[in-house]
This record gives structure tokens, sequence and C-alpha cells, in this order.
């Protein structure tokens, strides 16, 4: 996001996100577009919600998954249900 | 400077140049006077806001309290400058100094602002018209840039005389006692006087504004709803009637505005000489470790109560050399000074160029002769470690500058709100480029 006069950079932006999903839909492995491209195996997915917002304008639909790698770490991403899609963010 | 144990005056000059910080980054940055300009607000805050707002940036819509991103996006030029609240009262502390030469009753009360009592001046300098006018001079003369009150926004030139705050945008008033002084100072077109003759102040506070009185936005609000607009319909209405709808405040605000309130200016005695000395253990003639010896004194100079509000403009270092000798040096501070760094380098160069003759047994620093500082300079700059604030902030600049000429691109930001609400992460903050 910059808006008009090139002032106001974005923090926090979604950085896109291949995701395997298992039998059940969850999120089982994710891949993302950052210097490690292996993929990485989702241990556990801890908390899942979901944010609609601007429907009255683009509305933007997503299911956030909090989730725990293998490793330990802690990731949060999101399907992006209007364009299918997955994105990893900071919450 | 007179020491007395009461310095108050019932007649008040008051000294006003609005926007005096706005005014003394541009002066030091002529680049920006034409561009719609905004100081950020000197405070610590998490969120950063606009405090100053040049009339280019106000016609835009920018005010005062807005947030960075509400005057972005109300003016997309906008050049936000980081505030220097240790160089505005510098410059301020310069004005306040050359008033002291006038009166030695002299009240700063916020940067840009300050009252000089003027009882007693009348056999120096005349009638209030020509005391007036010597403070209007000794202002000129203060060493402050001049550039004229409509230049705030359009410059043509770049004229630039000892001063560093533009005396032709001085308004003075001049009344018995500070509320009127300073009502007086507000009618006063830049540059210019208005005087208000003893026993005129009734009439002068009559036609004035509700707006000059002290009043908090919820009276100001509900007299304005009773059709009361100016000072003269207010004291129109019983003394008693105002104090039973507005109470102990209401008969201040009555007594105000009916011109029976005269409050004094009331200087401040100058505090004695501060002193702060170290005897050395053994004898040092190492000039590196007298000069740091140098900087922890100052730093304990300042930190002393007394010191609070007031500026350094002489300071003396002696020593004790071995053998019974001794050396002495003293610096008078054109610019006075509360931070260590101004103080200690006049002292470090008279170090350097001519050192002591033999090993230093003892050192003593000594403040001797002070200007009055502001409420701001207590807050910011009274004791060491706001002036370690204040220099970091200046090395953060220095910095900033030499990355953005070395990479010719911004890298440095500042995180601003945007929508810190929103649901989505990525609409709650964004980055501004940082522009010392």
């Amino acid at each position: 996001m910059r808006n008009g006069t090139d002032r106001l950079r974005a923090v926090n932006v979604p950085q896109p996100a291949v995701v395997e999903l298992d039998a059940g839909g969850s999120p089982a492995k994710i891949e993302m577009n950052s210097d490690v491209r292996e993929p990485v195996t989702i241990e556990a997915v801890r908390e899942i919600w979901r944010i609609d917002d601007e429907w009255w304008r683009e509305p933007i639909t997503r299911t956030y998954y909090e989730v725990l790698l293998h490793g330990g770490a802690r990731l949060v991403l999101f399907r992006d249900l209007v364009a299918q899609e997955w994105f990893v963010q900071k919450p | 400077m007179t020491l007395t144990p009461h310095l108050a005056s019932d007649s008040a000059a008051c000294c006003w140049i609005p926007l005096f910080a706005l005014r003394s980054e541009l002066a030091r940055r002529p680049e920006l006077v034409s561009l719609p300009v905004a100081l950020l607000a000197p405070d610590t805050a998490r969120t950063p806001r606009v405090w100053q707002v040049a009339p280019l940036a106000r016609r835009a819509g920018v005010k005062p309290g807005m947030t960075v991103s509400q005057a972005i996006g109300l003016c997309p030029g906008l050049k936000l400058c980081e505030p220097d609240p240790v160089h505005y009262d510098e410059q301020f502390a310069r004005l306040v100094a050359a008033l002291v030469t006038v009166s030695p009753v002299v009240e700063p009360v916020e940067v840009g602002r300050v009252f000089v009592g003027t009882d007693g001046l009348e056999g120096l300098y005349g009638a209030p018209e020509n005391i007036v006018e010597a403070i209007q001079m000794r202002s000129a003369e203060c060493g402050v840039r001049s550039f004229s009150e409509g230049s705030l926004a359009q410059r043509t030139s770049h004229v630039h005389s000892a001063l560093r705050i533009p005396h032709s945008a001085l308004r003075v008033g001049w009344g018995r006692g500070k509320f009127v002084a300073w009502v007086a100072a507000t009618r006063a077109k830049p540059g210019e006087a208005v005087i208000v003759p003893v026993g005129g102040e009734a009439k002068f506070l009559a036609s004035q504004p509700l707006a000059v009185l002290p009043l908090d936005p919820d009276t100001h609000r509900r007299l304005l709803q009773l059709g009361v607009k100016t000072l003269g319909a207010l004291v129109a209405l019983p003394e008693e009637a105002v104090v039973s709808q507005y109470g102990h405040a209401g008969r201040r605000l009555w007594r105000l505005a009916a011109g029976l309130v005269s409050e004094p200016v009331v200087g401040r005695v100058v505090p004695e000489p501060i002193v702060a000395a170290l005897t050395f253990f053994s004898s040092v003639g190492e000039r590196d470790l007298l000069a740091h010896a140098l900087d922890k004194l100052v730093d304990r100079a300042l930190g002393d109560p007394r010191r609070s509000g007031w500026r350094v403009q002489v300071v003396r270092v002696h020593a004790e050399l071995e053998h019974g000798a001794s050396w002495l040096v003293e610096a008078t501070l054109k610019d006075p000074s509360a931070t260590r760094e101004r103080i200690a380098a006049p002292l470090k160069t008279q170090l350097e160029r001519s050192p002591p003759a033999g090993a230093v047994e003892r050192l003593v620093v000594e403040f001797t002769a002070f200007t009055p500082g502001t409420a701001e300079l207590q807050l910011f700059a009274r004791d060491a470690g706001a002036a370690a604030r204040a220099g970091r902030r200046r090395a953060l600049q220095s910095a900033a500058r030499e990355i953005a000429l070395r990479i010719r691109r911004p890298m440095l930001y500042h995180i601003i709100e945007v929508q810190p609400w929103s649901r989505l992460p990525e609409r709650r903050y964004a980055l501004i480029d940082f522009e010392p």
C-alpha cells in the first residue's frame, strides 16, 4: 500500500505462500516464498478464526490459522476465500 | 541583573512571537519556507502528532493535534519536521537574555511568550511607548534571524541579519497586569505594539472576543450559546449570576473580563553560583582525562536543582596544580545553554590552547551567570538525561542525513498509526519516510 504521493508504505503486507492440505482440509505443509524453499510440515493448528470485512466495497474474507511448525516455530497464515490463495502474515 | 528578594511588577509588557518553534526551524532551514511545513510534537508519544503548522499547510486543512496520517491525507505534499526543542529553547533564551537588559523582572511563560515587568522603568526610558520601543530594539538586537510575518509562507529573499527569529514577528502588548498585556499582544500586528493606558483596561477589554479568556471548551461553548461573545457582554451580566453558573472560576473570569484582576509579572532571583569540584587521588596531567573530568563536573553542576529553569551564560573552571600553582579559564556563552556539550566545548578548547602548567590536583567548575529558561526548558533540558536525549536526537538526524546521502534513497521510516482499530493487520500501521 502506497498512496498517491508515494509517502506511505504498508507494514505487514501478506506474503504469498503455498500450502498443502491434509485429508480434513487443514493446512499440513507450507512453502513460503522466502529463502527456504523446502516445504515445512505443520505439526498442529492451534487456533482458527475468520475475518469478513469491507463487504461494502471489495469484500475481504479470510480464514486465519495459527500453526505450530516442525521445529517449534509459530506462524500465522490465512486463506483468502475470495481469491482462494494462501498468505503468511504476522497477527 | 539586579538581585532583589521580590522581583515583581504590576505594569507588564507581553512579548509574543506566535509559532516560535516553527519560525526557528524555518530560520535555519530556509529551503522549507516555500513548502507546506508542519512540526511534529516534541513528546515521545507512540503516535506522532502535528504540533505547529505553517500557513500553506494550514490552508490545506492541516491543524495542530492531527495524526500524521490525517495530515498527509489532507496535504499530500506536507513536509514534516522532527522537532528540536533544545534549539528552540536556545533561540528563545537569546530573546529572554536581551529582555533582561531592559528589565530585571522577566517571566518566560512558554517558548515564544514572555512577560517583562516595567515598573520603575519610566525613569530610564520615559512613557510606556518608549519602554516598549526599548524592548523592541533589544529584541531586534538579540541575535535572531529576520524574516517577516508573511514570509512564513512565502519568502522571496534570504536576508539574514544577526537575528535568528524575526523581530518583525514580535508582537508587544503593554498594560496593567499580565492578562491585559497578553490580550494587547494578541491584538498587535507583527512588529508592532498595542498599549493599554492605565485606567483604560475595562474599555479595551470590553470589545475583545471571549476566546482571549482562559476558558475550557465547555464553558466557552455555553457562554456562546448564551449569546456572550465579547468580554463586554460577559461583564454586562451580574457578577453573582456568572458565579452561580460557573462557580469560583466564573468569578475569576468575570473579574478578568472587567479588568479588575491585575496579576503582576514575577521574576526570579538569579541563583547563586553553582559549583562542582573534583579532587584527584593523584595529580592528573593528561588532557583527555581532564576533559573527561570537565564533562562530569559540568553534568553534576547542571543537575543542581537550583539550576532548574535557568540557562548557563558564564562558566568558569579553575584548577589547583601541584606546587601551589593554579589555572583559570572563563567562558561566556553567546547562546546561553543547558546542555553539557555546549557548555563544555569552549572550556575544552581553552584546555587545548592553554593547558595547565602542571598536573592538576583539584578541578572546579563554576556556573557564575544565568539567563532565564522556560517551562519547556525545564521539561526538556533540565538535567543531563534530557540533554542526552537531545544529543541522541541530533546524532540520529545526522546519521539519517548521512545514510540518505550515501544510499540516495529513503531507507529510514517512522511507523505511524493508520487504522489501528482495523481487523486487517496490514491496515493498522504504515511507514513514512524519516526526514530529519
